[in-house]
């Protein structure tokens, strides 16, 4: 059959003749204007699913009610990086970007990583569930596949040498009532050939033991013992680290604006700290992978953005609710998605997160969040875990996801401009891939340079992969804390009580080869107001410790991007 | 690691820990305070306004000024005061409890016959009341804005809206005002504010900031810096009515819309928690488990800090003179018009005073009888002009009454007065 006739035709049934379609060879475009946004998702979907993935989808149909919104302006703007020419240039500071860094810095090469926030890990690295994902609804033979059963395995080993901590709890997967049994038993073959290895079934009493708080109605289930836990900034945060202590540069507030393209080969990139000229360009750009396609000329794919939110549990009432991952089958209405339908997981630092949910949305950059989000996701995990409640709720936060339409990864070089390599729609279960797919795009960049230079590239002799994490001093035995205290009495010093962080750790997060001098940047490095009361005692006494390293004024102390000052000037100031 | 050893360590130094080591040692105990942060006072530092002392002193004065006389009488005696200490862990070893304090000096044993657990209370947060949107600077907890103002001298906002009428949102509503921001108005979901009376006269209607009630902030705007946010009308279940949405400018939103105490401690000694966050105790500020005390707003949260002081020297003398034994304890019965009563039982076999009880009213009330009875028996008939949740109130029980075992009823009535 003719597939794009075919999507044609179905299209046309859908939207008659306010969709048009054009063939362009490896991909089609997708025109016209749709009302609702729902919309424009459903003709990228039908296209796509008609196409079968013989060609894949860009989807250039405007949305009449919600226009996309206005690029933020940068921050800042300066001459910094203007005429430098690194080797590679990495687009984005997600888990993606920052494993590319970490594995092309085994590499003697000149890596520019550039970031467009203040901090790596702002979008979907930072707002995630953390799950080192088993792969079970995965289809065979896609890439999601492929890298989530590669970059599985390499977890321990890769937490181990950055010192992140990584909890390989498993995950259960629950029915109710014993007459799923026979099947869950039958399904253990799927498993084996799916590549899941040490898949058990359980029964009532198993499970019961294992994880008491389950409604009492789930009685038999699916253990999966590779699955994880494992905080996804925390891990960005140390392959940038590591990735920097071995060479490459990490450009912060650095946007990536357009690209000048001639002979099929990227000759420069303009950003906001100056023009570029990189032999070879890596797209990690997340939800704009699409866009940086579009700047190199090499736009095949589109995104579509799709919300997810979770809330996190004090980790007061963990405990009570699970040990590890659970989710449930067969209790729900709602239709499964492409996404992972999530579950209640605890989170390598011990709290609960309940999530995520899935909802289209045009922005790329709405991580605004709802109650009704909150409600949906509270009600549907209740079905697993009855006793959750959301009085126990310290915070929740929004992420947005950036699949293609063909719901798949893209790890490939550029099909019209060849110094490109894309890493993009990388949705869940992205996090679990990233390492994989850093050793793909590593091998795709290295080739492409020895095809230049007709040299193999050298490798980087003094490469360390192991990172000095910063000390948990409250995770020390006593001998050990008693001795960093005696040589820097910070250590003694708790500024945050929920998560007891001392001074010095405060200090030791500013102090590191990818620094983040701000309230946030903090938090997310040693966590204080990570707790139960959010920064009310220890906001006041982080930003001072933040001024003191930084040698700047309170007023200049920003909680996340620039504008974003915790204080705005002294009192009995006189006020504009 | 050192260890040294007390009767009784009282941990928390603020206005309840300082009152409890001074009637232990009053009472004869070698006592040890722990505090964590480098000065003792607790939240009262920051508490500026006067109003503080006027049953305990006699004088109107600051929460500073309280502070500083308690401690100067602290300083006075023998207790030995460990600041800038923090608990990391407690447990009980044998008889007696062992607490591991951390500070710059490094870490530290402490043993004791009992314990006084005086952590204060902490604010509810923007997100366990619900509040959606983005999430820019400028969102805080009235108490985190006091520090800035009171102890930084610097200013959250500009333009700053309040939501929730709490005391500490009512006081820093004027502070903002007279340090030269602006105060838009206070918005609070209920229909009568959550404040004193005094509160809300001095501090909002002699600056003509306006009080909202019934309405709530729906959700918040701004990326980097908060930019509006949303309000709207509640109905009576706290619902928001949708169609009410209006949207307030502004760069600040202090929240004051609860305190919760703080029992992490108590949680580690498997203290059992009541409804209002603190420990379940009995009239001697004892909790379920024997040998631990707690006070002042870890125990339950007070609008006055003279109510602090003295329920926790109550505690303070109690822990001095505390033995292992068995208590008969006879917990009290409210009916539903009480929110919280506290402590919430009697120890018949070590009653010696006429035990004292703090409550709140679930709604306001006009003039209204409090009525104990004990196994049918009327011993306690108090009338009082009105109630209002936010005023905590308070009656004690007749000792010579309280011949109590261990099936005694005792029960707790409101009834409307004529
Ligand atoms: C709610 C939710 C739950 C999830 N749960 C899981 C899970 O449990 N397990 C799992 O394995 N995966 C999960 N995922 C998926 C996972 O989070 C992502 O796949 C992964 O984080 C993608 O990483 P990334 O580096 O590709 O993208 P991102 O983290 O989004 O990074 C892209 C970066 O590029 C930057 N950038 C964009 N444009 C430019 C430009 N022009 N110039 C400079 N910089 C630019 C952005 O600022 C951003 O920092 C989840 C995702 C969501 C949203
Ligand atoms: C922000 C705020 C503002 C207030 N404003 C007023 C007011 O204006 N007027 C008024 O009458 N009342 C006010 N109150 C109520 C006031 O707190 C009480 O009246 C009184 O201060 C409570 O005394 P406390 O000793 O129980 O608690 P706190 O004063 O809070 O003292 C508790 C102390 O325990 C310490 N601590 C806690 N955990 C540990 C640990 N693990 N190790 C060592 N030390 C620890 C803390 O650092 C703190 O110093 C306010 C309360 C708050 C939270």
């Amino acid at each position: 059959m003719d597939r794009v006739k075919e999507s044609v035709k179905r299209l046309k049934a859908a939207f008659g003749d306010r969709v048009a379609l054009r063939d362009h060879g490896h991909y089609v475009r997708l025109e016209g204007s749709l009302r609702v946004w729902e919309d424009v998702v459903r003709a990228g979907s039908i296209a796509a699913k008609a196409l079968k993935k013989r060609k894949s989808v860009v989807n250039a149909i405007v949305c009449e009610e919600l226009p996309a919104p206005k690029p933020q302006e940068p921050a800042v703007r300066d001459l910094v990086l203007d005429n430098t020419r690194p080797d590679v240039l990495i687009i984005g500071g997600g888990v993606v970007g920052c494993a590319i860094a970490r594995e092309l810095s085994r590499y003697k090469l000149d890596i520019l990583l550039a970031e467009k926030e203040y901090d790596v890990a702002l979008h979907a690295s930072s707002r995630n569930d953390g799950m080192v994902h088993p792969g079970i609804d995965l289809r065979r033979g896609s890439l999601k596949h492929t890298y989530n059963h590669l970059g599985n395995r390499m977890y321990d080993d890769l937490c181990r040498e950055l010192g992140v901590p990584f909890n390989r709890c498993g995950q259960y997967l629950c029915f109710p009532g014993r007459r799923w049994l026979p099947a869950l038993y039958g399904s253990l073959v799927y498993w084996a050939w799916q590549g899941l290895r040490g898949v058990k079934v359980l029964r009532k009493k198993a499970l019961r033991q294992a994880e008491p708080a389950l409604d009492p109605k789930l009685t038999s289930a699916l253990f999966f013992p590779s699955a994880g836990s494992v905080c996804p900034y925390g891990m960005t945060i140390a392959l940038a680290e590591n990735a920097a202590e071995n060479g490459a540069k990490i450009s912060l507030n650095t946007v990536v604006e357009g690209m000048e393209v001639s002979g099929g080969v990227i000759q420069s990139v303009a950003t906001n700290r100056g023009t570029l000229r990189p032999k070879v360009v890596v797209n990690a750009a997340g939800v704009y992978s699409d866009e940086v396609a579009a700047y190199a000329n090499d736009q095949f794919f589109s995104i579509h953005p799709r919300r997810g939110t979770n809330a996190l549990l004090d980790s007061k009432v963990s405990d009570s609710l699970t040990n590890s991952i659970v989710a449930s089958y067969g209790m729900s209405e709602t239709k499964t998605t492409h996404s992972k339908g999530g579950g209640i997981v605890r989170t390598a630092e011990g709290n609960i997160l309940v999530g995520p949910d899935a909802v289209e949305t045009p922005e790329k950059e709405d991580f605004s969040t709802t109650r009704i989000s909150i409600e949906n996701v509270f009600a549907k995990h209740r079905r697993t875990v009855p006793a959750l409640s959301e009085r126990a709720v310290i915070t929740y936060f929004t992420g947005v996801r950036a699949p293609t339409y063909e719901e798949d990864f893209i790890i490939q070089t550029g099909i019209s401009t060849r110094n490109i390599v894309h890493a993009a729609g990388i949705q869940s279960p992205g996090l679990t891939a990233a390492p994989a797919i850093a050793k793909e795009i590593a091998r795709l960049v290295t080739s492409y340079l020895r095809e230049q230079s007709g040299a193999a590239v050298p490798a980087n002799e003094s490469f360390n992969p192991v990172r000095k994490p910063i000390v948990k001093t409250a995770h020390l035995p006593d001998h050990e804390r008693e001795g960093l205290i005696q040589k820097n009495p910070d250590y003694g010093v708790i500024v945050c009580r929920c998560e007891e962080v001392s001074a010095g750790e405060v200090r030791d997060a500013l102090r590191r080869p990818v620094p983040c001098a701000t309230a946030d940047g903090v938090k997310r490095r040693v966590r204080p107001g990570m707790g139960r009361c959010q920064g009310g005692f220890c906001s006041p006494l982080v930003a001072r410790i933040i001024a003191s390293e930084t040698g700047l004024p309170l007023e200049s102390v920003m909680k996340s991007a620039e504008g974003s000052a915790v204080v705005v000037g002294g009192v009995k100031e006189v006020l504009p | 690691m050192i260890s040294s050893h007390y009767d009784v360590a009282v941990i928390g130094g603020g206005p309840a820990g300082m009152a409890a080591a001074l009637a232990a040692r009053e009472a004869g105990s070698k006592v040890i305070l722990i505090e964590r942060e480098a000065r003792l006072g607790g939240v009262l530092k920051q508490c500026v306004h006067d109003g503080f002392g006027l049953l305990r002193f006699g004088e109107r004065l600051t929460g500073p000024e309280y502070a500083y006389r308690y401690e100067t009488l602290v300083r006075n005696t023998d207790i030995t005061v460990a600041t800038g200490s923090f608990v990391t862990r407690i447990g009980q070893d044998g008889g007696a409890f062992t607490a591991a304090l951390v500070s710059r000096d490094g870490l530290r044993a402490v043993t004791a016959k009992s314990v006084v657990l005086a952590t204060g209370c902490r604010e509810r947060t923007a997100k366990q009341i619900g509040i959606h949107g983005t999430r820019p600077a400028g969102i805080l907890t009235a108490g985190t804005a006091q520090y800035y103002v009171n102890i930084l001298g610097k200013l959250p906002g500009k333009r700053c809206l309040v939501l929730g009428s709490g005391d500490i949102g009512l006081i820093m509503a004027r502070r903002l005002t007279l340090e030269g921001a602006s105060v838009l108005g206070v918005y609070e979901a209920k229909p009568t504010p959550g404040g004193l009376t005094r509160n809300v006269a001095q501090c909002l209607d002699d600056y003509d900031i306006p009080l909202y009630t019934s309405s709530t902030v729906t959700r918040v705007f701004g990326r980097n810096r908060l930019e509006a946010v949303e309000v709207s009308a509640v109905d009576a279940a706290m619902r928001p009515v949708p169609g009410t949405e209006t949207v307030v400018e502004c760069d600040c939103l202090l929240l004051s819309v609860g305190l919760i105490p703080e029992n992490e401690l108590a949680e580690k000694l498997g203290v059992p928690l009541g409804a209002g966050g603190g420990p379940v105790s009995d009239h001697n500020c004892m909790t379920l488990a024997d040998g631990v005390f707690s006070c002042g707003n870890a125990l339950h949260v007070s609008d006055l800090a003279d109510y602090v002081s003295e329920s926790a020297a109550l505690a303070g003398a109690r822990a001095a003179s505390y033995r292992p034994g068995k208590r008969t304890l006879v917990f009290l019965q409210p009916d539903e018009r009480f929110q919280i009563v506290s402590p919430q039982a009697i120890d018949g076999s070590r009653l010696t005073d006429d035990p004292v009880f703090f409550f709140r009213s679930a709604t306001e009330k006009g003039r209204t009888t409090v009525r104990a009875e004990l196994d049918g028996k009327v011993i306690l008939e108090k009338r009082y002009s009105q109630l209002r949740p936010p005023e905590m109130e308070r009656f004690s029980l007749p000792a010579g009454q309280l011949a109590l075992t261990a099936s005694s009823k005792l029960t707790l009535r409101m009834e409307d007065a004529v």
